[in-house]
Parts: structure tokens; sequence; C-alpha cells
């Protein structure tokens, strides 16, 4: 079953001369247990296709339908809702409050729902699982990058969303700690959960279950 | 340099948002000091003004009616005299027109010469049969204009013009409304005889000789009764003292507003400079000089400041221009008018420079490292300690706030200030009231009089149920006879005067035989009495009597200016002296009830208030000064908190971004930015109520009056007001940022990184 569907997604930035249409009723569908890959040159629109999906922007046409919920006719609400229960992101450069420990910031998006509690102990269980237990206490400018892009997944996967889009979440590693990284997401999409992530990294192209490039605007297998 | 111009013109239009919310700041900082400068100036000159424009006299003479032949002989004879003009002055003369009417007025027969008023609407007297001028606080207090009709001693007379005099306040501050007519116009209608005279006005040659002329006066005044000289510095230090608090409130309120201005647009300044040290990291690497850059980012700050400066100085202006200038009415001074531009300018080149300063130091500081050091280190976030804050979103901007120390620590600085001054105006208007309306404020401990009742009146009120005690008041009003001008009331009652009045006593003892007085502090600062010295009272009737100084007492009436004595020696000075009777109440009882019963028995009582009711007027006025100075500042505050929490939203961006893309909604950024609004406001308001109480209130109140101990400390009740309004402050600013947070699409704002 699909978890993302988009048809026909177009979205141009700036106006007149100066606009520049980085997708151009680009299709894509991925299914819940899916990893897909978006490669593509710098500019191409994998950021731009993930932000879409995210609901942190609205394009300008075309359909898209992310866990059910029909983007078009979401309202800011609908899209704060979606982002808060269904979707989960990862950025290339971590974004972890630098004033929180790591078990905080995992915590953190758990008091966006019922049942702070028992979020906080998904919270703790996904430190151990992703091997974090030791440096949990840690502030984020002590830790590794590595260190860091791990509590940044446990953050993103802490309210069990449908889909995790990751964003480049290599680009600011070493080979090492990519391949720790890459491990882990795969494991999240084989516990069913649809995971989206833009990248130039072949290794994350490789472990990936399939990959679609975006050139000109439009995805191509 | 127009090339420069243009290219800072264009990036500041490239970041519109920024620079709009600096330009605010600026206006709102702008706003406080055109708010201080317009009162401040308008105080400070206006005496002076309406003593030009007037051409007041540097001496004024009053005495028992005389030829004007005799008088002008002797003055002519006085040295140092440029020029002189004579008037007679008769008061008590009923005034009336269109329902509204007085007993008290007091009419000024004007011959030939210089006039010592100035016409500010209307024309002056030409000697026409029924002209009349009048003061302008009787033309404003009854709506009177050039053309109408005013009914002086029965008399219908023509109003043709409107005048000021600045040797005294203006009706209603004064009890008795001033109308000028020509001696050989209605003066004639009236029976004033015009070769008599009970005013002269001088002018003298040279002002600073004026105790010259006075001595000579003195010694040539003999035969020429009742004589009481006014000068015109003494005129001025009266006046300047009525509005010693609003000038001390306002010194604090200004120095509040240059911290403020340096605070936020030094932080404003630094934040942008910040943002943008990569600019000026690629800067630097092209070849561009420290001073280069420098310039250039000085030249953007004053591009903002000059519009923004001169918007907010000209609202801050026109917002205290009304209140101050009916402040000024009311002291018979005019408002400054166009003079008050010059100031204002001058504050508009203090604003922008201070402005292109804040904005060159940190641009400055920054250009000298290293390119490569600047481009290195293009960070925003300070690195994070580890804080013992609550959990949650609330605790986290908490965090967010205090990972700015510098910052923080200067916006609860300012904010504390802008606490002190609230709560100082709080404290004030308190006491302006109780001033206005509480005789126990004056050190009254009776609460009705009873005036102009025959001695057997006594023993009847002192039976009537309710009343504790009553006692016959004696007041007279008095010149010192060794410094000429200085006027004070001589208050008696027979026995203990403490049963009545009581204010308390700061040195000595108080007094217990007849010639022996307790003088306020403000009397023996204008004497220079200490204890054991000797005042001589120059009363109404001519007579002097002299009482021996046994203690000085913090009264706060008529400025301090009064004596407490027997009335045995006031008696034998003044025999006609009448005594109203002041009645006591029992505890509980209640005056209403009293008064009635008092009035069943044909006794007709007034309440005791603590100010007069013209002096009730002018606090009312000083009250709506601080109320607009108040307003400013609120408004102040709330600029301080937005700001502070507008720059920690503007560089934690990809934090809130990262926060709205995992699901916070609006509700939670408000949160966030609640939560360090919330932690400057814990800060700064207990920081401001120490400020107050320990510092601020006692110096103002230094300041306001050195006769008395005026508490100005706030209160309980006062204090949780100010945090509560502090509270909802953080709240509205949290609010307002959260709202232009969510209005940034989060793929942007993630961009920024």
């Amino acid at each position: 079953m699909n978890v993302v569907s988009a048809r026909g997604l177009t979205k141009t930035y700036g106006r007149g001369r100066a606009a520049r249409k980085v997708l151009d009723a680009a299709d894509l569908d991925v299914s819940g247990g899916e990893m897909v890959a978006v490669a593509g040159r710098s500019g191409s629109g994998k950021s731009t296709l993930l932000h879409l999906i995210g609901g942190l922007d609205r394009p300008d046409a075309g359909t898209l339908e992310v866990a059910g919920s029909r983007l078009d006719r979401l309202t800011e609400r609908g899209f704060t809702d979606l982002r808060r229960h269904q979707v989960g992101f990862i950025f290339q450069f971590f974004h972890l409050v630098p004033e929180l420990t790591g078990e905080e910031n995992v915590a953190m998006p758990t008091r966006l729902v019922n049942g702070h509690s028992s979020g906080l102990a998904r919270a703790r269980a996904l430190i151990r699982e992703l091997g974090l237990d030791e440096v949990s206490g840690r502030l984020p400018h002590t830790l590794s990058g590595g260190e860091q892009q791990r509590f940044a997944i446990a953050r993103a996967l802490v309210n069990e969303p449908a889909v995790l889009l990751a964003d480049e979440p290599t680009g600011n590693l070493d080979a090492d700690a990519a391949r720790t990284v890459l491990r882990h997401l795969r494991a999240v999409a084989s516990g069913g959960r649809a995971v989206l992530l833009a990248t130039h990294d072949e290794a994350a192209a490789e472990i990936a279950d399939r990959v679609v490039h975006l050139d000109g605007g439009r995805l191509r297998a | 340099m127009i090339a420069s111009a243009r290219g800072a013109w264009s990036r500041l239009r490239g970041r519109r948002g920024r620079s709009l919310l600096a330009a605010a700041g600026i206006a709102a900082v702008a706003a406080m000091m055109g708010t201080a400068t317009t009162v401040a100036y308008g105080l400070a000159t206006g005496f002076d003004r309406a003593a030009e424009r007037a051409d007041l006299p540097d001496l004024i003479a009053r005495f028992e009616p005389e030829q004007v032949d005799e008088v002008d002989a002797r003055v002519e004879a006085l040295p140092n005299v440029a020029s002189r003009s004579y008037r007679q002055e008769a008061t008590e003369v009923p005034l009336a027109s269109a329902g509204q009417a007085t007993s008290s007025g007091a009419v000024h027969v004007v011959g030939d010469g210089r006039r010592g008023y100035a016409i500010v609407a209307g024309d002056d007297l030409s000697g026409a049969g029924d002209e009349v001028v009048v003061e302008r606080g009787l033309a404003d207090a009854w709506g009177l204009a050039p053309g109408d009709r005013l009914s002086v001693a029965g008399v219908d007379a023509r109003i043709v013009g409107v005048a000021v005099a600045p040797d005294n306040v203006a009706f209603p501050l004064a009890s008795a409304p001033r109308v000028y007519v020509a001696s050989q116009g209605l003066g004639a209608q009236l029976g004033a005889d015009p070769g008599l005279t009970n005013m002269a006005l001088i002018w003298s040659q040279d002002p600073s000789r004026l105790d010259t002329t006075l001595v000579q006066a003195r010694a040539v005044s003999f035969g020429i009764d009742n004589l009481r000289f006014l000068t015109r510095a003494g005129v001025q230090v009266q006046l300047d003292e009525a509005a010693g608090i609003v000038i001390a409130l306002l010194i604090a309120f200004s120095a509040a507003a240059l911290g403020v201005a340096g605070v936020t647009l030094g932080a404003t300044a630094r934040a942008e400079v910040q943002r943008r040290l990569e600019t000026i990291g690629v800067m630097r690497g092209l070849g561009f000089s420290r001073i280069g850059v420098a310039a250039q980012y000085g030249l953007e700050a004053v591009i903002v400041a000059v519009p923004a400066g001169a918007l907010g100085l000209g609202v801050g202006a026109l917002l205290a221009y009304g209140p101050s200038a009916r402040l000024l009415e009311s002291l018979n001074e005019l408002p400054p008018g166009a003079a008050l531009l010059a100031p204002l300018a001058g504050c508009l080149l203090v604003i922008v420079g201070l402005v292109a300063l804040a904005t060159m130091w940190p641009a400055w500081r920054a250009a000298s490292r290293r390119p490569a050091e600047i481009l290195r280190g293009a960070e925003l976030t300070a690195r994070p300690r580890r804080l013992p804050y609550p959990a949650g979103f609330f605790g986290l901007g908490a965090r967010l706030v205090a990972a700015r120390v510098g910052r923080t620590a200067a916006t609860v600085s300012v904010l504390a200030v802008s606490t002190a001054l609230v709560l100082l105006m709080l404290a004030l208007a308190t006491r302006l009231d109780a001033l206005q309306n509480d005789p126990a404020s004056l050190g009254k401990r009776y609460q009705l009089t009873v005036n102009g009742a025959p001695d057997s009146t006594l023993p009847v009120v002192r039976d009537v149920p309710g009343v504790a005690a009553a006692a016959p008041r004696y007041e007279a009003s008095a010149a010192d006879s060794f410094q000429l001008g200085e006027t004070f009331k001589l208050i008696a009652f027979p026995g203990d005067h403490t049963e009545y009045e009581s204010p308390p006593v700061t040195e000595g003892r108080r007094v217990q035989t007849a010639g022996e007085a307790e003088i306020g502090a403000g009397l023996a600062n204008a004497l220079g009495a200490r204890r054991g010295s000797t005042i001589a009272a120059q009363l109404g009737s001519g007579r002097e009597v002299r009482f021996r100084v046994v203690g000085i007492v913090a009264a706060l009436g008529n400025e301090g200016r009064v004596a407490y004595v027997r009335p045995t020696r006031l008696l034998e000075g003044d025999p006609g002296l009448t005594p109203a009777i002041a009645v006591r109440l029992s505890p509980g009882a209640d005056p209403a009830q009293v008064t009635s019963e008092l009035r069943s028995r044909g006794i007709d009582t007034a309440a005791v208030g603590a100010a007069t009711s013209s002096s009730r007027e002018f606090l009312g006025v000083l009250a709506d000064v601080l109320r607009v100075v108040a307003i400013v500042n609120i408004l102040i505050a709330l600029f301080i908190l937005t700001q502070s929490l507008a720059l920690t939203a503007l560089e934690r961006r990809p934090t809130l971004a990262v926060l709205r893309a995992g699901g916070a909604g609006r509700r939670e950024v408000a949160l966030v930015l609640a939560g360090g609004a919330t932690l400057v406001v814990a800060l700064a308001a207990p920081a401001g109520v120490v400020l107050e109480r320990a510092v601020l209130g006692p110096a103002v109140a230094d300041m306001a009056v050195d006769y008395v101990t005026l508490p100005l400390s706030a209160d309980v009740g006062q204090i949780t007001f100010a945090v509560l309004g502090l509270l909802l402050l953080a709240l509205t600013a949290a609010l307002w940022v959260a709202r232009q947070v969510g209005r940034t699409p989060i793929a942007v704002a993630l961009r920024e990184e």
C-alpha cells in the first residue's frame, strides 16, 4: 500500500524571467517498508520534493497523498498534524537543539502528542537501539557527527511516523558513520515504514530498494 | 558617496523585514526621547519665555493706595531703574459671564507705559470705554474669547484680548482671576481714581543689581503702608518648585531612554553584523579596509535612523505637547512652539550618531579579524551551557534566551529600569491622589471646618455626636520682613496644635509659649532659618510680629512655608483676624452624618481636602503628564521584549524551523518564546522593585521636595500590578513574534543554515 503518492507535482521558485521550475509534473509512489533514494545534481529539486512530501511547503500544482491525507486539501493545522504524527525528518546538518542533551532532543517531539510519559519510554528505547545510551546526557556540540545524526534519527522516529524523510543524511559524515546511519535507515524501512532519502551518496543509493533520478524537474527510474 | 548610498539603500530593501524592525526600535527610543525633551524643555524654558514675551518687570511692589505722583517721585529716585509703570489693583471684584461667576476677581487698572503682560489672543486695551483683557486661565476655565461679554463689578464689558503674565500662576490654580482695564476706559466707569496707585511695576537697568534697588526702595518707603515686594527671580523659584516632581521624573525617564537606546540599538546592530559575518569576510577578502566595512554599515544605519528617529521624535513630541502645554498654561507660562524644534533636532543628531556608532563598532570589530577566520566563524549560536531550566518548550525558550548572556543581561537591565519607572509613577500617582484627597497626607487630623462662625458656635459644635474635638484655627498670610518677597502662612491653635495638625518634628521641639514658632522645612530653607533664629512676619495689617524658632517640622502644605505659633502674639499683630473652627471627628464617625447634624443646627461645614481645589487641578495636570510618560514607558517595555524575542527568533530560525518540521504549531512556538520572555521578566521584575524602592523612589523624593520626606516606595498591590503587567507584555510579545515566525515557510528557514 502506498504511503506516499504524488501525481503531477509542480513547484516553481521566483517569478517572471527569474522563475525556475524545479519540479515539473513529477510522479512518485512509495509504499510502507520501502526505501527509495532520490538522486540528482545539486539544485535539481531533491530537497524541494522532500519538503513538499513532508508538508513543509506546498506545491503549485499536482496532487499529493501522504499516509492517507490529501495534502492539497489540508489547512495549516492539518499540515501541523501531518508533521506531528505521520512524518519524521532527518537533515544533513542534524539540526539538534544545541541547548538540549541528546535525550532531551529525542524526547522533545513527544511533548507534541498525547502520552508524553510513554513517549519518553519510546525515546529511551530508541536511544538504546541506536547505541547512544552512554552519550544520551551530553550536549550536541560534544558529540561526533555520526552520534548527532543517530540522535536525529531517533528524534524523527520517536512519534512513530508512517514516513521518514532524510535529506542528505550522510552528506556531513565520514564513511564509517555514514554506513552506520544508512544501516539504521534500512532497519527503519524493514520495520514497515516508508523511507525516502535525497542523496548524492552512491552507498545510500545501493542500500535503497529503488533509486529515482530527478532531472529537469521530472522523476525517472 | 551617492553610489554608496544607493548601494546601502538597495541592501536595506533586500532585507526589508529586518530593516523595518530596526527602524521600529529606533522610532520607539526616539519617541521616548521626544516625550522627555518636550516636557523637560517646556518646563525648563517656560518661565523665561513667558517673562520675555510679557515684558515682565523685575520688581513688583504692592502697597496701600497712594498718589501716583508721590510714588513716582520716590521710584524715580531709586538707582538702577530703567522704566516704571503703575496700576491700581482691586480685589474681591465680582466677575460674571454666561452662567459663570466669582466674587474674588482681581481687576488691574492699567495706565500708560509698559504693561507687563503678553497678549496671546485678540488685542490690547485701546482706551475705549468698555474694553477688558482677561487672563488666559480665566478665558480657558470659562470658555471666553475676544468678542465675548464679561460683567466686571456689574458693568458690562467687551473682551478685546487674552493675556498671560507669569508673575503668578493662572486661574484657577490662583484663586483670583485677573482682568485688565484701561484707566481712562472701563477703569473710569468702575470709579477708579486715575491719580491713585497701589502697585508699581519696575524694570531695572541691570537685573543683577536688583538687590541695591530693593534696599533703597525699602529705605524710602516711609509713609507707604503694607509694602510688599515680589521679584522676578522669586516668582521663578516658586514656579520651579511646583514643577519639581515632574522634572525629576523626566531626568530618570530620559536616562532610561538612553539606556534603552544603547542596548536595543547595540543588540540589533550586533545581531545584524553576526548574521552577515560571511559578507564581511568576503568584503575583507576582496580588499575592503576595516574603515570601509564599518563605514558601509554606518551608512546603512544612518539611512534607517534618520527617518525613523524623526518619526519617533515627532510622535513623542506630539504625545507630550498637549499635556505639557496645559501644565505650562496652569503656571501662566508659554509652550515652546517652534523653539522646540532645535532641541528635537539635537536629539535626532544624538540618536543618529548613537545608531551609527552602535552599528559601526561591531562591524569594525568583526572586520578586524582575518578574513578566513571571519568566514569560518560565520556562526550565530553561542556555545550552549547546561543550565537547570524546566523541560519542555517553555524551558527551551528560557535556555535559548539565556544562551545570549550579554544581551539577556542588557535586556534585563533596561526592563528593570522600565519596571522601576512604572512603579515610581504608580507610587507618585498614589501620592498625588493622597495629596489631592487625604488631609492626613498633609498632617491634618481634623476632617471638617466651619468658616466665619461667631464665637458662640464652638460649644455647639463640640456637643454634636461624632465630634471628638473642635478648636479655633487662625491662619494669616505673612511676608518675611528681612527677606522681602518670601511669603508664608502663620497657623495658630490655642494650646497644643498637634491635636489638629501634626507635621513631624525633624529638629528641635514643639511650640510651648507665645513667642515661639515651629516652622516648616520649606520656610527654613527659604529664609536660612534654624533653631534659635528669629522670624519677623509682616502681616496683612501692616504690623510686624516676631517669633523665635524652636523647631523645624516636615510640613507639606504650602511647600513647607508655614509657621505654627500660639494665637496671642498673632492677634496682637492683627486683631481683626477671625478663626475658622477645626472639627476632629471621633474614630468611626460618619462625616456626612456629622455634617448633616451640624447643618440642622444652622452650622455650615466644609470638608477638609489635602490640596485646595485649584491645586487639585494642577495635580491633575501633573498626573496627565505622568500618564503620557507611563504609556510611552509601557510601549518601550513591550518593544524591548519584542525586540529581544525577535532577535532570538531571528538567530534561531533553524532551531524553530526544526521544531515546526517536527510538528510544533504556533502554540508551541509561542510557548518557546514565552519561556524566554518569562525568564527576562523573572529577572527584571525583582531588580526593578529593588531599584525603585532603594534608589529611584528616594532619589526622586529628594529631588522633588527638600522640605519633607515624601514616601515614594511602591506598595505590594502596585508591585503585583506591575509584575502582572510585565507578564502580560511578555505574553503579547511572544504571541506577536510567534505569529511572525509562523509566517516564514519552514523550508525557507531551514535553508538559512
